[in-house]
């Protein structure tokens, strides 16, 4: 090396040595020249300074703001006093300090000569206030004294902001030490004074490693609350529900990790764990596991986990899960299933009409291989619980072209909406796709409301706001607003093809068929190539078949070009009885499609035995029927018939009752119950019943003949009893005779008012107070001239009481300070006299100051 | 060492020389801006405010004072007015406001001779309880002050008459987690180290460390006491183990000679307790993570809980200067950001990266 001493090469080769034996060796430690740009990639060295020139300029701005918040004093009031007395702590100077103390204030170490002056009682005193407690050794885990809760309400926002992230900071740090209940406490202290979804997300992981599993799964929740696809906070939970017992939420939580981050080794580490659990308590848990699933379904709803969107491509069977009860998938899925096994009995008893069968076949076809995925899925599912992962990913993988729409730029501006609107439908946008239907209604709704506010006229716009609300709702499974915000917007844009599907998805969620059917019918007319709509079509038309037997199409309304006249038609159509089988549950649904079949049966039966006048034999299939199914309008209707051609009149009226409480615009309930009142011969009822079905339908000419027929007899049967009919026309002419009383009759000193088109008597007829009432917001300064105006010619003289009371009450009308800011000079002269001559009048009901007052208050 | 560049590192980010001796050195609060104590070579006091703009420290005031000040603190003032407290040679007390420096808000007579160290509390929103600002001087004295009471200290630690008056050369807060709690710890330049509880006014605790003490600092001022970090005049630095106070033992502690020559100072990360800094007299920076063991205290014989050390873990030195750095801060705002100041009669901003992985 040429220095004496120094051999770099022995010194290499037992640094090398060295290394080996022992990496952390002091001997290693080489100082090293600080490092410079030249020490790092441009990237990372362009990152670096970039981080600290954005750092500089926010802590400018943060720091100017900082100034601008005025200083206030309260803060000091919390803080504590000065210290009360100066204490002095003499200090033990000695080069031995532990061996000599003398100091009475001095509690470690005591030397002999300290002990014999040792007061008892001082020093139990002294160890009261302090952590000196007898196991000599002081433990400092103050935990029990830090204070959870900060009181905050005095900061400013930046102040709480880092107020909070440092006690964060502590909570963290005593986390690293192992103390969890400190780093609780501090994790505490962080969300009393600002919520952040990392202080909670630590605190959840603290509590688990404390084991308290519910304050953990609290916190979690509350993260899930403010950030519902947390994967720490789904990781956590699912450490907790596995802690618990719980396995399928856990692997639910954890398959919803996963779907964030596939790669993520821990979730995927306790999901295999997890299933190996579950497999091995599955087998008593089979029987309970249905049930299982569905309650934790419910209890996750704040989850709002479905990212599918109501786009064409996943059709029939996903409108027919989505509406029903949310959650509640397992009852959804089952819902095509039950269809699917429904549908060949009805093919069976409706084998005379082949044309059809032909159709049904293939809607058999599609449905067939759509069970088989769902049925696959369903039996996956009560085992591992792992369907709802699957099923998404599948319906994801459809959708995928529908979702490409929605934009993800919230700024992305749409159509012609003003740039706050369509942030904010933007917002909703993301928001629907990201599963929170609830707050994409919202914004939804905002746009809307917005949209009317600033009066654009851009109907394309509102239709779409309209149409993606509707699909909120579609999702909430609230269908009936769902219908009427497409309605809404078909009425905005006709014939639109979004707004139609979601009605029509709508409509069968609901069960009214036939209307989903006129909107599937007429969605095929715009676009044949919705495949969605297809295959509902194919469904519905067998759900009619069953439904209404070999004519339903004749029950149909017209479909194509005019949806809208066609729902008029409807209203005779009973609804079917399977808006409760949506709600029923698995287990009764199966024993009513049983039901429905025999139901069916028995009313065709029926239906055949009216036309071939057997009405007794009829009116017993009916009753079996109303066994099924009590709440069959129609049926009620034909029994009723029944009835009638039996001459049963109190039967047929009592069903026809039934079958208005049902539906109460039935016109064939009316008209039947018409018949019946007239075989009662009430005849009263019976036309009133028939006037009920006229305006229903004017066309009913049967109905127009008995109501001439018994127009006759009831005049008749006027003649010789009760004369009803007036009775009708009275109370009319009462609301007339009220209303004329309170136009009382114009007088001579009405003329003051006329303007306001109030006409009391007299102005001695006139109450004062409700001078104001009368006036409303029609007071301007001219009534207010001629009402000074009168009441100085007129009334002053007569009656000054009343003047006053009048001024009393007048100051009080609506719009009175503003007018008496207009009034002109005059106006104001006439005024002025006016009080003027009442300050000259002497009375008993007021004095002269009362009228200076009151002077005050009109000049 | 096989992958230097995932280890933290200290990169020299801005350097500005001055034309006085720089003793002390503090970032303000809530700013991109520091502040500089020192002395003029013609006998007087300078407080310089400076600014970080666009990789340079640009000077924005600049106040002369008649007697050089040797240290200065932000952390009995509120983050709205961040008041800097400074003490001089002439062991005086003064309270500035920066926006208007040239009266002092508060002014006290501390002490008889130079104010070597200060350090305040409840500021800043650190610590609860009051504000209030304790300093350290050649008298031997230790006076805790609160800028709400003129002249009169709220605490004196100071030796009982006729013992030899040590130098106090540090002294630094702790222990301040609720209203009433507060600790106050001194070093001396005989190697004794005191810890006053504040709330029962009394020794609390003692130690010598053979060497003259530099420094002190804990870990954090606001929490329950958890660790103590002293530097030594001989290059050795101790950490002890604040948890668990052994009746004869006191608090663990774990010692580590890493610099060549005195360790002047030591500075704890505002945003991780457990990563500090040391600043050595041979201008070098030594930065350090403490590893907790996996159980903080024991049972001895005698069946008392006694504390047990951890170990500390070398992230990073680096050599910045030939003289001592005497003074360090770390940003309370910047995670890695820091301010070094050294007897070469410079001023350093340090940029540390990387101080999450550590």
């Amino acid at each position: 090396s040429g220095e004496e001493g120094i051999y770099p090469h022995l010194i290499k080769f037992c640094e090398g040595h060295l290394e080996k034996l022992n990496p952390k060796s002091r001997a290693l430690r080489k100082e090293i020249p600080v490092a410079t740009e030249a020490s790092f990639s441009k990237d990372e060295w362009n990152q670096i300074m970039d981080d600290l020139r954005t750092w500089a300029e926010e802590t400018k701005k943060s720091e100017t703001l900082l100034k601008q918040e005025p200083v206030f004093d309260l803060l000091k009031e919390k803080i504590p006093p000065v210290r009360s007395s100066i204490s002095f702590v003499p200090l033990n100077e000695k080069s031995f300090p532990k061996q000599r103390t003398n100091s009475s204030k001095h509690v470690l170490p005591r030397d002999y000569q300290e002990w014999d002056k040792f007061d008892v009682e001082e020093e139990c005193n002294k160890v009261d206030g302090v952590l000196k407690i007898d196991p000599p050794a002081i433990l400092n885990t103050g935990h029990p004294n830090i204070k959870r809760a900060v009181d905050a309400s005095l900061l400013s926002q930046q102040e709480k902001f880092l107020l909070a992230s440092r006690e964060k900071d502590k909570g963290n740090e005593a986390f690293r030490a192992n103390d969890y209940k400190e780093a609780i406490a501090y994790y505490s202290r962080s969300l009393s004074i600002l919520p952040t979804v990392s202080a909670y997300n630590n605190r959840a992981q603290a509590e688990i490693n404390l084991q308290h599993w519910h304050n953990a799964m609290r916190d979690c929740q509350q993260v899930l609350e403010l950030e519902p696809r947390n994967k720490k906070a789904l990781l956590r939970r699912a450490t907790v529900h596995n802690h618990m017992g719980n396995f399928q939420m856990a692997s639910e939580d954890l398959r919803m990790v996963l779907q964030e981050e596939p790669n993520n080794a821990t979730a995927i580490q306790l999901l295999s764990k997890i299933e190996r659990k579950l497999s091995d308590c599955l087998p008593e848990q089979q029987s309970k596991g249905k049930k299982i699933l569905i309650e934790e379904l419910e209890e996750q709803e704040e989850q709002r986990a479905c990212p599918v969107q109501p786009s064409q491509p996943v059709g029939g069977e996903e409108s027919s899960a989505a509406p029903a009860e949310r959650g509640d998938m397992g009852n959804a899925q089952k819902k095509p299933h039950s269809r699917g096994d429904g549908g060949p009995h009805s093919e069976s008893s409706n084998s005379h009409h082949g044309h059809w069968r032909g159709k049904g076949g293939t809607s058999d076809k599609y449905k067939v291989t759509e069970e088989s995925k769902v049925a696959n899925g369903s039996s996956k599912r009560g085992s591992t619980a792992s369907v709802q992962g699957d099923k998404r990913s599948g319906v994801k993988g459809a959708t995928g072209g529908g979702k490409a729409e929605e934009s993800v730029n919230l700024d992305a501006p749409c159509g012609a909406l003003p740039p706050h609107l369509s942030r904010l439908k933007n917002e909703g946008n993301l928001l629907f796709k990201n599963g929170q239907f609830a707050d994409a209604l919202e914004k939804y709704s905002q746009a809307i409301q917005g949209y009317t506010d600033s009066g654009i006229d851009s109907p394309e716009d509102l239709c779409i706001l309209y149409s993606n609300r509707a699909a909120c709702y579609l999702k909430d499974g609230n269908s009936q607003d769902c219908i009427q915000d497409c309605t809404r917007a078909l009425e905005l844009q006709p014939f639109s093809l979004k707004p139609l599907l979601r009605r029509a998805m709508a409509y069968e969620s609901l069960e009214r068929y036939k209307k989903a059917y006129v909107d599937y019918k007429t969605v095929l007319q715009i676009d044949i190539s919705v495949q969605a709509a297809h295959d509902s079509v194919n469904r519905i038309t067998r759900l009619l078949i069953e439904q209404d037997g070999p004519e339903w199409r004749e029950k149909l309304p017209d479909i194509p070009m005019v949806p809208l006249s066609a729902q008029q038609h409807r209203r005779e159509e009973p609804p079917s009885e399977e808006v409760l089988q949506a709600r029923a549950e698995k287990a009764t649904r199966d024993a009513e499609r049983r039901a429905e079949i025999h139901f069916s049966a028995f009313k065709q039966e029926g239906n055949d035995f009216v036309k071939n006048g057997q009405y007794q034999e009829a009116l017993g299939k009916y009753t079996e029927c109303l066994k099924l199914k009590p709440k069959e309008c129609a049926i009620y209707t034909n029994r009723a018939l029944c009835y009638l051609k039996l001459e049963r009149f109190m039967e047929a009226k009592k069903d026809c009752d039934t079958a208005l409480e049902l539906e109460p615009g039935n016109k064939k309930a009316f008209y039947r119950r018409a018949l019946a009142n007239k075989g009662l011969k009430d005849y009263l009822a019976c036309s009133s019943d028939l006037q009920e079905v006229l305006q229903l339908d004017a066309n009913v000419q049967e109905a127009e003949k008995e109501l001439e027929e018994v127009t006759v007899l009831l005049r008749q049967s006027l003649a010789n009893t009760a004369q009803d009919k007036p009775r009708k026309t009275v109370p009319i002419k009462e609301v007339d005779g009220d209303e004329d009383m309170t136009d009382v009759p114009a007088s001579e000193s009405s003329c003051t008012r006329d303007n306001i088109n109030l006409k009391p008597s007299s102005a001695y007829e006139f109450e004062p107070q409700l001078l104001p009432q009368y006036l409303s917001d029609q007071l301007d300064g001219h009534t207010i001239s001629f009402i000074m105006k009168a009441l100085d010619l007129h009334l002053l003289g007569k009656n000054p009481n009343l003047v006053y009371r009048h001024l009393h009450h007048l100051h009080t009308a609506d719009r009175f300070s503003v007018v008496l800011m207009l009034l002109e000079k005059d106006e104001r002269r006439y005024m002025t006299q006016l009080f003027e001559h009442l300050s000259a009048v002497e009375s008993t009901e007021f004095t002269k100051g009362d009228v200076q007052n009151l002077a005050n208050k009109y000049i | 060492m096989s992958s230097p560049l995932s280890k933290p590192q200290i990169i020299a980010h801005i350097q500005k020389s001055l034309n006085y001796t720089v003793f002390d050195s503090k970032w303000i609060p809530c700013s991109a801006k520091f502040v500089c104590l020192g002395n003029f070579a013609r006998g007087t006091g300078v407080i310089q405010i400076y600014e970080v703009q666009h990789g340079e420290a640009q000077l924005i005031k600049e106040v002369e004072k008649p007697k050089p000040i040797k240290c200065g603190t932000f952390g009995a003032a509120s983050l709205q007015q961040r008041h800097i407290a400074t003490g001089d040679f002439d062991g005086n007390l003064h309270i500035w406001n920066l926006e208007a420096p040239d009266v002092p808000v508060y002014t006290t007579k501390a002490h008889k001779e130079i104010v070597n160290s200060i350090d305040g509390v409840g500021g800043l929103g650190i610590g609860d309880g009051a504000p209030e600002i304790v300093t350290g001087s050649r008298d031997g004295t230790v006076k805790v002050w609160d800028p709400r009471q003129k002249d009169l200290p709220v605490a004196n630690m100071e030796p009982v008459g006729g013992e030899t008056r040590r130098d106090c050369w540090t002294v630094a807060f702790g222990h301040a987690f609720n209203d009433q709690d507060r600790c106050v710890c001194a070093g001396y330049d005989n190697g004794d180290i005191k810890l006053f509880d504040l709330r029962n006014m009394s020794l609390r605790w003692e130690t010598n460390i053979k060497n003259g003490v530099c420094c002190v600092e804990f870990d954090r001022k606001d929490i329950n006491i958890n660790k103590l970090v002293a530097t030594s005049l001989e290059g050795k630095f101790h950490v002890f183990d604040m948890r668990t106070q052994h009746p004869t033992k006191g608090f663990a502690s774990i010692s580590e000679k890493a610099h060549k020559s005195t360790i002047w100072q030591v500075r704890h990360l505002p945003q991780n307790r457990d990563i500090f800094m040391t600043a050595g007299g041979a201008g070098n920076l030594h930065l350090w993570k403490y590893e907790y063991p996996a159980q903080r205290s024991k049972k001895d014989s005698d069946g008392v809980n006694v504390g047990v050390a951890g170990s500390v873990n070398l992230l990073q030195n680096v050599n910045l200067s030939t003289q001592p750095i005497a003074s360090l801060d770390w940003s309370p705002d910047k995670q890695g950001l820091c301010l070094c100041s050294g007897f070469d009669q410079s001023v350093r901003v340090l940029i540390v990266t990387k101080l999450n992985v550590a």
